[in-house]
């Protein structure tokens, strides 16, 4: 490949690159030093397209939807109460397997929306986060955490209404993310796969353990659970 | 879609893109209470058609495509009164809150950039789509796409040049 394609491959779409060009960037180091001063002009770019949001954006959408939906009921009072009492009847049943006692929200939504807020700025680390930070961090929660590969970040996390242990290694190229949370009890293994994110959570001796990455990342199986973490 | 999986899905999507659509709304409106209706709307109409979403994968292009559809539905017409407007002058804060030289002058060339280089652009880095999403989205081909956010990046990167030949100067 030469440098002039490289270029345009690169302003084009970064994040897309072919192996043609990721191996032409090895090797090149006019175009790492490009790419590197184009990467910073992207950051740039960024920074001043992304306008901040409006802070009841979410909950305004989700009222609305469901305050017009609402409206459209037609039926009878006594209709409506019977209806009501089932519908909270059957929710309550299916619920129960996948919501916790510490918040409402199941918990796949329960760490989606955490990974929303911390996802990014998790991802952003790729070098080893220090280690003793991950022991002292783990002491905390009482567990030992085991991962053949590197560990690039390591924070205390506030999730639903306790704290979690959120980490992310890389593997493959890939960041992983994982949540450990001793408060959120579980009643039996959850899957999701939505919007570009895949992953699982699993009932642990203590608590649950919540494994997700992007939706072509390789993810532990769920059986290797309980050799990541290890209880003190 | 039964109603509680549909209802758990919609608060999925609302969960996960609302912020990108409304950054994306907002460009296009350069109005903030006309971004938060578009978005409004956009959600309504998500939710009528949710069934017809067969692949979950593709939720985010699918969203930015009602959003765009329903943007030139209700609002194109308005458009001549708002161009003129500047982003600045609606006290708009970027999420990194950058008061510098070059971040006004990007600001400015971003608001005198073409449409068809503009929007292709926001949908790679508010959204985060892939060159194929931004096509099916903007009803163009691979290349065309590729060829516009070329030429929007090279645009704005002219922008920053004179500053960057001093620097090295």
């Amino acid at each position: 490949m030469k440098c002039k394609d490289f270029e345009y491959e690169f302003i084009v779409a970064p994040n897309e690159m072919t192996g043609d060009a990721s191996e032409h960037l090895k090797i090149c180091t006019g175009c790492q030093a490009f790419a590197a001063k184009h990467q910073a002009f992207e950051y740039q770019l960024a920074g001043v397209i992304n306008s901040d949001v409006p802070s009841n954006l979410r909950d305004s959408l989700r009222k609305k939807r469901g305050g017009q939906a609402t409206g459209r009921w037609r039926f009878p009072v006594m209709s409506m109460a019977l209806a009501a009492s089932i519908i909270m009847g059957v929710g309550l049943v299916s619920l129960k397997v996948f919501t916790n006692e510490h918040s409402n929200l199941p918990i796949d939504r329960l760490i989606v929306e955490h990974f929303n807020y911390d996802g990014e700025r998790s991802h952003m680390a790729t070098v080893e986060a220090n280690p003793m930070t991950l022991v002292k961090l783990g002491e905390n929660f009482g567990v030992r955490v085991k991962l053949a590969d590197t560990v690039s970040f390591v924070e205390k996390c506030s999730i639903g209404d306790s704290y979690g242990l959120h980490l992310v290694y890389q593997h493959n190229n890939q960041p992983i993310t994982l949540i450990y949370m001793p408060e959120i009890p579980l009643d039996e293994a959850v899957s999701f796969y939505y919007a570009g994110l895949k992953g699982w959570v699993k009932p642990m001796k203590k608590g649950s353990l919540a494994v997700l990455a992007g939706s072509t990342a390789e993810l532990p199986k769920q059986e290797r659970a309980k050799d990541i973490i290890e209880w003190l | 879609m039964q109603e509680k999986r549909k209802q758990l899905e919609y608060e999925r999507l609302v969960l996960v893109y609302s912020d990108q659509l409304f950054r994306y709304a907002l460009w296009l409106c350069h109005d903030k209470s006309m971004a938060e209706d578009l978005v409004q709307e956009t959600c309504m109409r998500a939710w009528k058609s949710l069934d017809k979403l067969k692949d979950t994968s593709s939720s985010k292009a699918w969203l930015m495509t009602i959003l765009r559809n329903e943007h030139a539905r209700q609002y194109a017409r308005y458009r001549p009164d708002m161009v003129d407007l500047n982003l600045d002058m609606l006290s708009l804060r970027d999420t990194n809150n950058d008061t510098s030289a070059d971040a006004f002058a990007l600001r400015q060339a971003l608001n005198e950039l073409a449409d068809e280089y503009k929007e292709p652009l926001l949908l790679q880095v508010i959204v985060g789509l892939s060159c194929e999403e931004i096509a099916s989205v903007c009803n163009l081909t691979k290349g065309a796409t590729m060829t516009r956010l070329f030429r929007a990046k090279q645009k704005l990167r002219e922008v920053l040049r004179p500053n960057e030949e001093q620097m090295e100067s």
